[in-house]
């Protein structure tokens, strides 16, 4: 039977383990640890390996839903995530001290990935901090020549990332009747 | 906790910026409906935590100003202090919920206590009010606590985006469409013969006279009030929000009347007043302008396009609508992602997705309120065809993936 995957990373601190654990069908494994380095200074405990949740789908079909560790010493992981996945979910903080250089780095690393499939961007803590907006990171994005969906995230509800999601497969293919 | 009575209003003191943050989330989720947090002035109770040197100081200053209202200590320790109520770290909700508990009784005692001061002095000196008063503390008291039950409180910035947060998009189905939305009795929206007609002027409705209304508010950076015979609606450009303290339902009616000359005459935007502006509103009344505007213009269109459109040439997406905050009306999302590839015409749309032409007209009359959607200017644009789209190798996963998440809908 196939399996498949939509990957979800971010920068650390951006809710890619809460969303994963909003429209996961099974309690998600989680791979946190207590924080020791920089990453302290956001939140007590933070994901070193990867999350791991999944749908049920009609047919017994399972999708896989794969969070990367927010640390960059861990990146050597991500192309081994991201093969076979069917889209990517980039979740950023806006409360963090550039989200707009988190949202270059991590476009730039999957670009190839994004090209080949696509990819939908959740802004989360925006209650926390209103600045940017969303339509400032539309500008930012079509300076990168991209137009993807930008929605602002509370990644805790479940049809905020459910929504996210759906665009992301209205992307890949807007004739999709759900 | 149920959040249709009135929450404690509490002021936190001695907590750095994000124990701040912390406690405010945890008083809007486990302890939803039972304390809400509120600037000093307008608090009934404190909350203080002392196991940090700023918290002690700051009880200690407070004490000795004898403030009638109930004090709440955070503390890894025990502290038997007159007239406080501690609760033991790290905070257990039935602990917490227990606490903010006694202390609404004491400020409703407080109150009734500071009432029944009152209105003896009332009744010496003025006979008609004693009429009024009648000399019963329990009958003065009880307006008060009506009055908290409509939970005006709350200036605090912070919370208000709290709020606005959880207005939380709206999906709606074909099914519930047509009720929700409304339809303009002789006209047949989705009749291609009758599509010339399919248009409306938002000008000539709520949406225009609020779109102005925010257009001024914004340029000037002022909170402003739309005046219009009805209830006003007040604009805080600052904060993106807007306070209308009316029904959903008063809100859609209105918003589909076309305003005549009469109505038109009594609109007005006008400056609000310092006063005016730092009162305290009602918080479920209060609206991100977009989603307000938003749901404004799908309620004057009715399932028609705006008449600035030409039904014949290409409209444009400059980018995906803000979803998860808007009201997202049926195949609203596909239609999103199919003009975001590229301009096509409004019946193309409807053509290509194989939906009534009624979805791709109201998608388009919302996105065009807040200046996501046009029409296509350039030349070259109407001269290249939009690509074709292509299926997905994986659609009938994709199609399995979306059934499941619109049933997962919270």
């Amino acid at each position: 039977m196939s399996q498949y995957k939509i990957i979800f990373t971010g920068p650390v601190g951006a809710g890619k383990t809460t969303a994963i654990n909003s429209i996961s069908d099974l309690p998600p494994i989680k791979t946190d640890a207590s924080a020791s380095d920089m990453t302290k200074f956001r939140k007590a405990s933070t994901t070193v390996a990867m999350d791991y949740g999944v749908m049920n789908l009609p047919g017994g079909e399972k999708l896989h839903l794969y969070g990367t560790p927010g640390q960059e010493r861990f990146d050597f992981m991500w192309d081994i995530l991201v093969t076979g996945g069917i889209g990517l979910v980039l979740l950023l903080d806006n409360t963090r001290a550039d989200p707009f250089q988190d949202m270059r780095f991590f476009l730039d690393t999957f670009d190839k990935f994004i090209a080949d499939t696509t990819v939908a961007v959740g802004v989360t803590q925006m209650d926390l901090s209103g600045k940017p907006t969303i339509d400032d990171y539309h500008i930012q994005l079509h300076g990168m020549g991209l137009k993807p969906p930008v929605f602002a995230v509370d990644a805790r509800v479940k049809s905020d990332v459910s929504l996210l999601i759906q665009a992301l497969l209205y992307s890949l293919d807007p004739g999709l009747e759900g | 906790m149920d959040k249709n009575k009135s929450p404690l209003k509490v002021a936190l003191h001695g907590m750095d910026g994000r124990s701040y943050k912390m406690m405010t989330m945890y008083l809007q989720g486990p302890c939803k409906g039972a304390a809400m947090v509120v600037n000093e002035n307008n608090a009934e109770c404190d909350i203080f935590d002392v196991d940090v040197v700023k918290g002690q100081k700051s009880l200690a200053e407070y004490l000795e100003k004898k403030s009638q209202r109930p004090i709440i200590v955070l503390s890894l320790n025990d502290h038997k202090l007159e007239n406080v109520l501690t609760v033991r770290k790290p905070v257990k909700t039935d602990d917490m919920l227990s606490v903010l508990s006694k202390a609404k009784e004491l400020t409703y005692a407080n109150i009734k206590e500071a009432v029944s001061q009152v209105a003896p002095s009332l009744n010496r000196n003025d006979n008609a009010v004693q009429a009024s008063v009648t000399g019963k503390a329990e009958n003065i008291a009880e307006p008060v606590q009506e009055e908290q039950k409509l939970k005006k409180f709350v200036l605090n910035t912070d919370e208000q985006k709290k709020t606005s947060k959880h207005q939380a998009a709206m999906q709606l189905n074909e099914k519930g469409f047509g009720a929700f939305i409304g339809s303009v009795p002789g006209i047949d929206v989705n009749d291609h013969k009758q599509f010339d007609k399919a248009h409306y002027n938002p000008k000539e409705y709520f949406q225009g006279y609020v779109d102005s209304a925010f257009k001024v508010s914004r340029a000037k950076g002022q909170i402003r009030q739309l005046n219009s015979g009805w209830n006003p609606l007040i604009i805080f450009p600052q904060s993106d929000e807007v306070w209308l303290d009316v029904d959903e339902s008063q809100l859609r009616a209105f918003s589909g009347l076309a305003i005549n000359n009469t109505l038109g005459s009594k609109m007005s935007i006008t400056p609000l007043s310092q006063e005016a502006s730092a009162m305290e509103r009602t918080l479920e009344r209060f609206y991100s302008m977009d989603a307000f505007l938003w749901k404004v213009a799908c309620w004057a269109s009715k399932g028609r396009y705006p008449v600035n459109i030409d039904i014949n040439q290409p409209v444009y997406l400059r980018n995906w609508p803000n979803f998860t905050r808007l009201l997202v009306t049926p195949h609203a999302m596909r239609i999103a992602a199919l003009l975001i590839q590229g301009p096509r015409t409004l019946a193309n749309v409807a053509e290509v997705l194989n939906i009534k032409p009624q979805y791709v007209f109201v998608f388009i009359s919302a996105a065009c309120s807040l200046g996501l959607a046009g029409q296509v200017k350039r030349e070259a644009d109407v001269l290249v065809q939009s690509p074709e789209i292509k299926s997905n190798k994986n659609q009938g996963l994709l199609s399995r993936i979306l059934s499941v998440l619109r049933g997962k809908k919270a």
